[in-house]
């Protein structure tokens, strides 16, 4: 009895002292010179949803040095975790010294960017449109979690159908709308200069050229803007972009179009692209660069549209969101054509439930 | 005359002289795409090549990267099935071959990654006979051997990613330990890239302060701190993660472009990476393991020679012999 006392007290000791001594490397090593509560983040970045597009999303701002936090947000656990250690486990290549991830949001907090790529996605041959109510009804979940947790936030919507889901975030989150963006035609936008450019056998980004409206099948390439150098491929080529152009320029829009069906039906998805121009969008807002991209923002009573609807538009983006939008000069049938795409989403939107 | 015609006057007469530094990325599963991305991300190149005998797979990749390049500084991405797509790279990584499955070790892939290479090498070298080889597929230290052996290559151009990667995840957890950056927290992890790879604890140090020397007692039997157990995290870090997401891309992405970073922009930086080591630390045996080594635009030009105790020494002695004992039963 004595001898189990004994033993137990050896033990104890035992355990005291390496407690003690447990401390000792990082007491010895450091000496602290400030101790008060950690500093909050000052370029806090949380990308929604950790398939392939929030991943690339995830990396491409990891390699761009934009973030000096990362969260990541999902409800699948083993996944979500296991997609921090991989990129924690890069950490001695990045800039970005906090990678967290959590089921739950407040993992979240403190966030100036949020990036929302949960939802489901186009299966072979589907288009975007399709995706609506199943996406409509997560989001009902996430955006207010989102607001909770980082109220000054700005939001940047990728799940598709994109300008709806815009709509739909902006209506469940109660954000001023100039800080609820998305992705819009940006993406389209640098797939036309990347293959114009191509043809041309210059740079993308020597070739000026936007396209705007809906994120999706009824895009617009604004022909009348495109130019090198300030030379306006219109005046050079009055057709261009009709169906009389013997060059059959517009097949470059159309390929845009198809371009996310193609690489869907080649490798199943995409993701490096919407990763990569989502962290080209990440870095003008954070950086208060005050750069204009082509993405999606309430657009009503410009163009002559009257309802409540997202779609891209050249916007000047900042640290406080989307600080104005540029009027371009579009042709008449340009108008009628956003017109037309603004018809085609308020006809989806208004039949939307409960948000 | 064309809309181009009308805008661009080419004035240049000779023909162009194409790209400079190119890189060619062998397989494009996940290690090779998050190979890829790093290192247009770090703007490596003016010239990125894909492989992989997947053709829709690698069409719908290089045609995603392609749709980014607006973003990126590398002009030129093309991916193709045939190898001379490749041509005149200088760097080219190779990450084809089968991947450990959820529990199975590295060495389990050797021969059926043996035959992929015997396909894949004579490709590479028949395009780009003047490149450096990056070996990441596992397990990494015999199929290194192996693309040395197809390749006739000198040992200085055939680099396998080795404990790069190893290092890094010691180190971030050694950072994580005293809330410091990972490049300020110092540690090598060297020998075989998988279950038996060799902490060197007197090495490890943050400015220049030895940890052994303030813990004497550090990673050996009756260590307070159970430094051990860090090195345990390290060498389960692979499995843990394939555990949880089926396989791991981020962390070896980036490590790769790390690696290549040294050598396209000659660094001559100092890399834990798997290079020939008979002769030294008592090995014998023809094996690649990994030591510090040091990269540059020519490959891998120099060794550092650690001074290392009697067991890590036995340690690394063992390894070689485990991987020697494998290596004599392939056919090449």
């Amino acid at each position: 009895m004595l001898v189990t006392w004994w033993y137990l007290y050896i033990a104890a000791r035992r355990f005291a002292d390496q407690t003690l001594r447990m401390a000792s490397i990082l007491q010895r090593l450091i000496t602290p010179l400030f101790s008060g509560p950690p500093e909050p983040p000052r370029n806090k970045v949380t990308v929604v949803g950790v398939g392939q597009v929030g991943m690339a999303c995830a990396i491409s701002i990891l390699l761009r040095d934009l973030a000096d936090e990362l969260a990541l947000v999902d409800v699948v656990e083993d996944k979500l975790k296991g997609e921090m250690m991989d990129l924690q486990h890069g950490s001695l290549f990045l800039k970005t010294p906090k990678i967290v991830a959590d089921k739950d949001y407040s993992v979240s907090a403190n966030s100036r960017i949020v990036v929302v790529t949960a939802g489901v996605r186009q299966q072979e041959g589907e288009s975007r449109l399709n995706l609506v109510q199943r996406n409509v009804n997560i989001f009902k979940h996430i955006v207010p979690q989102i607001v909770k947790y980082s109220p000054d936030c700005t939001i940047i919507v990728v799940s598709n159908p994109v300008d709806v889901l815009t709509y739909v975030t902006w209506k469940l989150s109660g954000l001023p709308q100039h800080r609820v963006i998305g992705s819009g035609t940006n993406l389209d936008s640098a797939r036309f200069r990347f293959l114009m450019a191509e043809k041309l056998g210059i740079h993308p980004t020597s070739f000026s050229g936007w396209i705007l409206g809906e994120h999706g099948d009824t895009s617009v390439p604004v022909w009348s803007g495109t130019n090198v150098a300030g030379v306006n491929l219109q005046r050079l080529n009055p057709d261009i972009g009709t169906d009389d152009d013997d060059e059959n320029w517009m097949e470059t829009h159309k390929m845009v179009v198809n371009s996310a069906y193609e690489v869907i039906r080649l490798k199943g998805y995409t993701n490096w692209a919407i990763g990569l121009s989502v962290a080209d969008l990440t870095e003008s807002l954070i950086r208060n660069m005050n750069r204009i991209h082509p993405v999606s923002t309430m657009v009503k009573d410009m163009y002559g549209i009257s309802e409540e609807v997202y779609l891209s538009l050249p916007c000047v983006l900042n640290s406080g969101g989307v600080a104005s939008v540029v009027n371009m000069t579009l042709t008449d049938e340009e108008v009628a054509q956003l017109q037309a795409s603004a018809n085609t989403l308020w006809d989806i939107q208004k039949d939307l439930q409960d948000i | 005359m064309s809309t181009k015609e009308k805008l661009i006057t080419h004035v240049m007469k000779d023909e162009p002289i194409g790209s400079r530094c190119k890189v060619t990325v062998v397989g494009v599963g996940m290690v090779g795409m998050a190979s890829a991305v790093s290192i247009l991300l770090k703007d490596l190149c003016d010239e990125l090549a894909l492989v992989d005998v997947m053709e829709d797979k690698l069409k719908g990749e290089v045609m995603d990267l392609q749709h980014g390049a607006l973003f990126l500084k590398t002009h030129k991405i093309v991916g193709e099935k045939d190898y001379s797509a490749t041509a005149h790279s200088k760097v080219v990584v190779v990450t084809a071959g089968a991947r450990q499955q959820e529990g199975e070790s590295r060495l389990n892939l050797v021969q059926r990654n043996v035959n992929i290479f015997k396909f894949i090498i004579p490709n590479i070298v028949k395009y780009s006979p003047h490149a450096i080889l990056l070996v990441v597929s596992n397990p990494v230290d015999i199929l290194t051997y192996v693309a040395w052996k197809l390749s006739g290559f000198p040992r200085h151009r055939v680099i396998g990613s080795g404990t790069n990667l190893d290092s890094a995840r010691f180190r971030h957890i050694m950072g994580e330990k005293f809330h410091i950056h990972p490049s300020s927290c110092h540690g090598w992890i060297i020998g075989e890239h998988g279950d038996s790879s060799v902490p060197v604890w007197s090495g490890v140090n943050v400015a220049g302060v030895s940890l052994q020397h303030l813990h004497p007692k550090m990673g050996i039997e009756g260590d307070s701190e159970n430094w051990k157990a860090v090195h345990k995290q390290v060498v389960d870090g692979a499995y843990d993660v394939i555990k949880l997401k089926g396989y791991t891309s981020w962390a070896i992405g980036m490590s790769v472009a790390d690696l290549v970073e040294s050598i396209m922009k000659n660094l001559h930086k100092v890399h834990p990476v798997s290079t020939l080591v008979k002769g030294m630390h008592g090995v014998k045996d023809e094996v690649f393991l990994s030591v510090p080594c040091v990269l540059g635009n020519s490959g891998l030009t120099d060794v550092i020679n650690m001074t290392l105790k009697p067991e890590e020494e036995k340690h690394l002695v063992q390894s070689a012999e485990t991987l020697w004992s494998v290596q004599k039963e392939l056919t090449l």
